[in-house]
């Protein structure tokens, strides 16, 4: 691998706080040019505030950063691009309503006399694209898009110009299988050509695909820093948690007992973007619906719950027909829903951890339409208890202040002190640290112990491989496999996934 | 916002929550306080119990279409029809008592109100026109319709003076009213589960959808209590000046979002409070109020209301940018 003597980036002893949070205690991190560094760290362990000090988003309080030895202020965000730095932010900051090629020269464009040059626009945006082997018209308004062809959009923005160190803050969350591989050869061309790349990532096994280097974050300090050859997953991950941690390679697959009648049988339901899908769900079992972005997987489960319509087929819900038109009749029926972004459509923001996790209780702990507050908090006490949720003991404290394993036990504990019998959770473990996501497998195998039945759709392989019973593979809206327990395995379910995938 | 800054603001949130809260009504008590305070040191009179009456009957119209107007922007919608609505009610409520007696015209009054709501309601919710243009819309069509049946001149009413009786301490109905109103909806809001609602529909709409939640019946609900309290403003007033004329509630809206935004509810919706707004009119009504004792002409409390506005709310986003880092 190709390794310059002298780093590109440099950064010594940085250190950052938020009014009275301390969120960076003195990191250092050397970047050297031409090779990819993967930075981990739970959430919460700093890492998306360290690589905005790097693209000038943010001031540190101390430390220095040095290009090619020199010393470097980032004072703003246009400074650290004039010295070629690029982040591609994981949330997307696009403008939906320009053009794909707009997009792509977003705050570069080519312009003389302060009037845009077209004709350079679209050339730069044609280039970029290509350079990513992706095939999207650059005339398209961006909100017509894609989710991954959005990220690749941000991608190809980041590439344009002159860039000597690219930051990619977890790019393939929302792509396909070969989006992800076009992305990865775009980053081993970029390394040959001497860019220093800082790769952010919650995927080990893309950390010993693509990175020379590792760099772990843990608690704002720098916890592992190597070569990716001389360490394994496990070093990693007890580097990242600060403790042994089991890996569940395949803990206690949830033994599946008294499967009565199902719970939940679907057939041949058809909607918006998904046809003729037809499952079932016994009390005791959890069902994993795997299908990687676009096919159609959360529009199913959305379908099922009433948030999405419905076009044709018919659904069962403990034997009697059902056909939900809006999700207060699903819940009623004692049907649980946790959705695909947790911050667009599962939290109540500005609103207390008590409140998010009773409301969809909120008449069970009412009287004459009046909130029993000690009610509230007593029904939060429990399962903060049951769930192991770190926050108040009362739920007090605004939910955006958890983290997101908390917040997403908060959301599913919504369902539990609901008493919803069926569970229909979507990519239940996004944005989940590793401890707390095995916490939450866990906490699934209990559930269905107790003859909930659960539904995963998911595009993680590690939420079905960890916790279904049998899965299901859905490729562009339509079943393509049933896996038994003993079949279900991160080679089989990407093999069904992918080999038609792509056709 | 990543996980990452939640996850960070996890450590201290114990210990910063308590510094997060209590400032954020703190520092408009604090404010009407010194406010207050200097008015007191320059007018004898501020202090009395009858300038206090005056102050609390001022913002009764105000108050009462601004406890309708907080459940709606906590919801995230909003109402700028609350004015014209009102002088639609007066008149609505002036022609039917000359022609079938006082009793009558007042159930009229309040299915004019209430229709009033349903439409707003019915255009944002079931139509789903945008909030802001369905009621800017129907601020014209009812200020029209008011000017075009009314005429130029006003239109007398007799024998309605409720609003200016004065049965105990001194206090006339048409502050208790507003009392009772400010109570009801503070009780509404903060104990309800019609309220919860309504702060999680203003949080998240969609997130309050997929918890079963029936948002949109829940906005309709809420468009309708405005247009009870247009009804009931447009009594009020109707007793209040004895007579209903085409210019009665103008620029009525602004000084009611002005008055909740001031109390802290913000214009995404998800926080706020009655007592919030309730301060907001406070701050407004004792500035007015002072100045007139002081003899400062009435368009230069205009010039202070439209600043205070914007000083309360710059400090209010300096507050969240050092908080939020």
């Amino acid at each position: 691998m190709p390794l310059a003597t002298e780093p590109f980036l440099s950064v010594r002893g940085i250190r950052k706080a938020f009014g009275p949070v301390k969120v960076l205690h003195g990191v250092d991190l050397d970047l050297p040019a031409g090779s990819v560094t993967a930075l981990l760290g739970e959430n919460g362990a700093g890492k998306s505030t360290f690589v905005r000090i790097l693209a000038g988003d943010h001031a540190p309080d101390a430390g220095e950063i040095r290009i090619d030895g020199e010393k470097f202020q980032f004072r703003s965000v246009g400074k650290a691009r004039e010295a070629g730095i690029r982040l591609i932010a994981q949330e997307i900051a696009d403008a939906p309503t320009l053009s794909v090629a707009e997009n792509i020269s977003l705050g570069a464009q080519p312009a003389r006399w302060g009037f845009v040059n077209r004709r350079a626009v679209r050339k730069t945006a044609h280039e970029a694209l290509d350079a990513l082997g992706a095939d999207i018209a650059l005339d398209a308004k961006v909100e017509t898009l894609r989710l991954g062809e959005r990220q690749i959009i941000e991608i190809a923005r980041a590439t344009v110009g002159a860039s000597r160190c690219v930051i990619f803050d977890e790019p393939t969350a929302a792509l396909s299988d070969a989006e992800t591989r076009r992305l990865f050869a775009l980053i081993e061309r970029m390394r040959n050509q001497g860019v220093a790349i800082l790769y952010i990532t919650h995927r080990l096994d893309e950390v010993f695909e693509i990175a020379d280097r590792v760099c772990v974050l843990r608690d704002g300090r720098v916890s592992l820093n190597t070569e990716v050859d001389a360490v394994d997953q496990n070093t990693v991950v007890t580097a990242m948690v600060g403790r042994e941690l089991a890996v569940a390679e395949d803990s206690a697959p949830p033994e599946v007992r008294s499967l009565g009648k199902p719970l939940l049988a679907v057939e041949a339901l058809s909607g918006e973007s998904f046809e003729d899908v037809s499952l079932s769900v016994a009390p005791g079992e959890i069902v994993g619906l795997y299908g990687k972005v676009g096919s159609g997987v959360p529009e199913f489960a959305a379908t099922l719950f009433g948030a999405a319509p419905r076009h044709r087929g018919a659904v069962h819900l403990d034997g009697a027909p059902v056909h939900f038109k809006h999700p207060a009749e699903a819940v009623a029926q004692g049907v649980g829903f946790l959705p695909a972004d947790r911050a667009s459509e599962g939290l109540l923001q500005m609103r207390t951890a008590a409140e998010n996790l009773s409301a969809p209780s909120w008449a069970h702990l009412s009287r004459a339409g009046f909130i029993g507050r000690r009610r509230e908090a007593d029904a939060f006490r429990t399962w903060h208890r049951t769930l192991h949720i770190r926050s108040r003991p009362d739920g007090s404290e605004r939910i955006t202040t958890l983290s997101g394993g908390n917040q997403q036990k908060i959301l599913l504990g919504r369902w539990l002190e609901n008493g919803s019998r069926l569970l229909l959770l979507v990519e239940p473990t996004r944005g989940v640290d590793v401890g707390a996501r095995e916490e939450i497998y866990q906490l699934l195998r209990n559930l269905a112990r107790e003859g909930h039945g659960i539904l995963i759709a998911s595009s993680d392989y590690e939420d079905i491989t960890h916790a279904a019973t049998r899965s299901l593979v859905m490729v562009r809206g339509r079943i393509v496999a049933e896996l038994e327990r003993e079949d279900i395995s991160v080679a089989s379910l990407t093999r069904v996934a992918g080999g038609a995938a792509h056709v | 916002m990543s996980d990452e800054t939640n996850g960070v603001a996890m450590t201290g949130a114990a210990a910063s929550k308590r510094t997060i809260s209590v400032p954020e009504c703190a520092a408009l008590v604090l404010f009407l306080l010194l406010e207050i305070l200097f008015f007191a040191l320059n007018s004898p009179y501020f202090l009395t119990w009858p300038n206090w009456v005056n102050i609390f009957t001022a913002m009764s119209i105000t108050g009462i279409l601004a406890a309708g107007g907080t459940i709606l922007l906590i919801g995230g919608q909003f109402d700028l029809s609350v004015g014209s609505g009102m002088a639609f009610v007066a008149l609505v409520f002036a022609l039917a008592a000359q022609q079938f007696g006082i009793a009558p015209a007042v159930l009229i009054a309040l299915a004019t109100g209430i229709g009033i709501g349903v439409l707003n309601g019915f255009l944002v919710t079931v139509v789903g026109v945008n909030a802001l243009i369905t009621t800017l819309g129907t601020l014209a069509i009812f200020r029209g319709l008011t000017l075009s049946i009314g005429g130029a001149s006003s239109v007398r009413i007799n024998g309605f003076d409720w609003a200016i009786l004065r049965p105990l301490f001194d206090i006339p109905l048409s502050a208790a009213l507003f009392v009772v109103v400010a109570i009801v909806v503070g009780v509404l809001l903060a104990r309800t589960v019609f309220g919860r609602t309504i702060y999680a529909i203003g949080a998240n709409e969609a997130a309050a959808r997929l918890v079963g939640i029936r948002t949109k019946t829940t906005l309709f609900l809420a468009f309708i209590g405005s247009g009870l309290c247009m009804a009931l403003t447009g009594l009020v007033s109707a007793s209040q000046l004895g007579s209903t004329s085409g210019t009665t509630g103008v620029g009525l809206e602004l000084a009611v979002v002005t008055a909740i935004i001031l109390g802290g509810t913000t214009l995404k919706g998800g926080t706020g409070s009655m007592f919030g707004t309730v301060l907001g009119l406070l701050i407004v009504g004792v500035l007015n109020n002072g100045m007139t004792l002081m003899n400062i002409n009435s368009t230069w409390q205009q010039v202070a209301a439209g600043t205070l506005l914007i000083l309360a709310v710059s400090f209010d986003q300096i507050r969240q940018r050092f908080i939020r880092g």
